[in-house]
């Protein structure tokens, strides 16, 4: 093979965050760490990967010697013992590196699978090393190609779709039964740290009022500002019932401050005949016999927690799907690779045997005398089309080789060796 | 060749887009259901050229008998679909509206009558209307009630906490509502039109309002039904059970109306 992919890391699950603080690249750095590792002998080029969960090294090589400059580097730029880093350290090489970077872009190895930041943090890697002309023409294949297995894994899987927390699955819930969030408004009674965080999350999607209402007025106006909603009074609730599509309670009160007769009252007085209720407190706040109204939709802690556990295991399940996609991606584009390195094989044969067709042909025609341009045309033809036949099945097979590496490079060496190409 | 090949055709691909359809609900695969899509949509081709064949053959619109009458419901409830699917993207209805069609479309070639040459007394604009907005208006209420069912299974997973197997593929509960109401909406004022034609028409030909057999019977009680369904979204007092009561009685209703039609 021409070039040696290699990557060299360490991520959550084989390093401490004692460990990954040291070697983690931050954004200002980027630059002069790309610098430093392709300026090493043999490397041709080089994209980083650094973000809480791991430091990756991708790197095209002219040889494996380049493990060696790596992990050096590491050690002294984290100024670690090497056989300390060692032991957090894997090494993978071509056909595992294209797989690894396929799948931690894709989320699959993530500490919360499916989750969609590492898709943005890769592909700011490889348009850093990009920026720093510190790809070679095999990593900005890899990139492309990682790219559009992470869309295509997302897109057909729905792996990062459902919500893996409390505030997330609200959000996710509200969508369920509004759809389209904007013009919404939502009501924050008390001021939790969850309930907080759940009406942030509504707020960015789109839910553009947010009545707060707390015991102190002051922390409500705070609140009510953070949000650029409006404090009302704690005790003129039903009202805001009323014109509320979303309701979010978390206050300290021991006893329910929503009761049933006024959930029904407002939702006869209300054009849409739809509540969502998100009690975050414990003890509750909304009587539980208020899920049992047509049209009233009654979330507790508990029941959002089962939502959160049950997306977890969706996403499990979708991870199998995407697993079975990316190893399908991993080979189908090993496959090009390999089929593309067998391109100046094949050329070089063609010219090869063109050549001494040409020249053997000069030959005999020299020996033989003149012949008439018809006749000339037609010994072209005949030794155009056994060169042709000759060539025939050494370029078939070495094209259906790339199915396996290994038979692919030995068949290739074969070829050159008969052949004498250099 | 017969044109009846082009509804065996029609009727294949149907059977296939949603035998592809059902399974992309296993296999929980956006992609396999919009290959059953895809196959609906040829099925759709075939069957307006089999319409088309009909109305150059006979002259008329394919709507004097039961099968002329289910298969043109099929393709106007299948035009709706698409239309609905196209704008808004809602692959859950496709569950019930592809059954739904290749229903229709069965009971079109399974019950077989010769092609009629229309009567020359009902040659006249007012039964035509009668006809054609019946069965547009019967399109509509059919899809109508297919974002019903999917408004009615989306509260009940809200509801219980637990996701039921569509919950995936449908899509908010507001949605489902806007469409089920607006379909309904649609489908009920073409429907009533349909209803005032034919009791136009029967009023000139016969002197009589209406003749009392079972297709009349069944839209009649149709057309109350679906009006209760109506009030309900418009006084905005929505109640799963009783709204999902009503469309299933609808819905029986309807489709005692459209197989009561025979000869006119």
């Amino acid at each position: 093979m021409s070039n040696a992919l290699l990557l060299i890391g360490l991520n959550h699950r084989t390093a401490p965050v004692e460990v990954r603080e040291r070697l983690s690249i931050s954004d200002a750095q980027q630059e002069s760490t790309l610098h430093d590792v392709k300026s090493m002998a043999g490397i041709e080029g080089v994209a980083v990967l650094s973000t809480c969960n791991r430091v990756e090294a991708i790197v095209s090589a002219t040889g494996e010697d380049v493990i060696e400059s790596i992990v050096n580097w590491l050690c002294q730029r984290g100024q670690v013992e090497r056989g300390d880093l060692e032991k957090h350290l894997y090494v993978l090489r071509y056909e595992d590196v294209i797989k690894h970077v396929f799948r931690v872009a894709s989320g699959l190895d993530s500490m919360v699978v499916g989750e969609p930041q590492i898709g943005g943090q890769v592909r700011a890697a490889f348009l850093a090393a990009q920026r720093c002309n510190a790809l070679d023409g095999l990593l900005e294949r890899l990139f492309e190609e990682t790219m559009r297995v992470a869309k295509r894994v997302r897109t057909d899987t729905g792996i990062g779709e459902h919500a893996v927390s409390v505030p997330y699955a609200a959000v996710e819930l509200a969508r369920k039964i509004f759809g389209d969030m904007r013009g919404l408004q939502a009501l924050l009674l008390g001021a939790g740290e969850i309930s907080e965080l759940t009406a942030e999350h509504l707020n960015k999607s789109g839910v553009t009022q947010i009545l707060v209402a707390n015991r102190s007025h002051d922390r409500a106006q705070e609140l009510a500002r953070r949000f650029n909603g409006q404090a009302v009074y704690f005790e003129d609730l039903e009202p805001h019932l009323r014109s509320c599509d979303i309701v979010i309670a978390s206050t300290a009160a021991p006893h329910f401050v929503i009761e049933p007769a006024q959930v029904e009252g407002a939702l006869r007085q209300r054009k849409t005949p739809t509540l969502f209720l998100i009690d975050l407190s414990v003890p509750r706040n909304i009587d539980p016999s208020v899920g049992k109204i047509d049209g009233a939709y009654l979330y507790n802690i508990d029941d959002l927690q089962q939502v959160v556990d049950s997306n977890r295991e969706l996403r499990l399940q979708k991870a199998g799907q995407a697993e079975t996609l990316v190893t399908r991606e991993v080979d189908s584009f090993r496959r090009r690779l390999l089929a593309q390195e067998a391109v100046p094989t094949i050329v070089e044969l063609q010219h090869v045997l063109e050549a001494i067709r040409a020249s053997e042909l000069e030959k005999c025609l020299r020996n033989v005398g003149p012949i008439t341009a018809e006749q000339r045309q037609a010994i072209e033809m005949l030794t155009t089309q056994m060169i042709n036949k000759i060539l025939h099945y050494p370029i078939l097979r070495l094209k259906e080789s790339t199915r396996e590496p290994q038979e692919h490079e030995s068949l290739r060496q074969t070829i050159r060796k008969i052949f004498g190409l250099r | 060749m017969s044109p009846n090949v082009t509804l065996y055709i029609a009727l294949g691909f149907y059977a296939a887009g949603t035998l592809v359809a059902l399974i992309s609900l296993f296999t929980r695969e956006v992609r396999t259901q919009h290959a059953g899509l895809v196959l609906m949509i040829v099925g759709w081709l075939s069957h307006t050229f089999w319409i088309g064949t009909i109305c150059a053959r006979t002259g008329h619109p394919p709507l004097t008998n039961l099968p002329e009458a289910a298969s043109f419901i099929a393709w106007t409830v299948f035009l709706a679909e698409m239309i609905l699917f196209f704008r808004y993207r809602v692959d859950a209805a496709a569950f019930f509206v592809y059954p739904l069609v290749l229903m229709l479309l069965t009971v079109s070639a399974v019950v077989r009558e010769p092609f009629a040459q229309m009567d020359p007394a009902l040659r006249s604009g007012l039964f035509t209307a009668h006809v054609l907005l019946s069965t547009v208006g019967v399109a509509a209420l059919l899809v109508g009630l297919a974002f019903t069912l999917l408004a009615f299974m989306q509260d009940r997973s809200l509801k219980s906490k637990q996701r039921g197997p569509l919950w995936e593929w449908i899509p908010s509960l507001n949605v489902c509502r806007t469409l089920s109401y607006r379909t309904l909406a649609i489908g009920f004022s073409i429907y009533t039109l349909g209803i005032l034609a034919g009791i136009l028409w029967s009023y000139r030909t016969t002197a009589e309002l209406i003749d009392l057999r079972t297709k009349q019977i069944g839209a009649i009680v149709a057309w109350v039904l679906f009006a209760m369904l109506l009030q309900l979204f418009i006084k905005g007092a929505y109640r799963a059970r009783r709204t999902m009561v009503i469309s299933a009685c609808a819905f029986v209703a309807t489709l005692i109306a459209i197989l009561g039609i025979h000869h006119v």
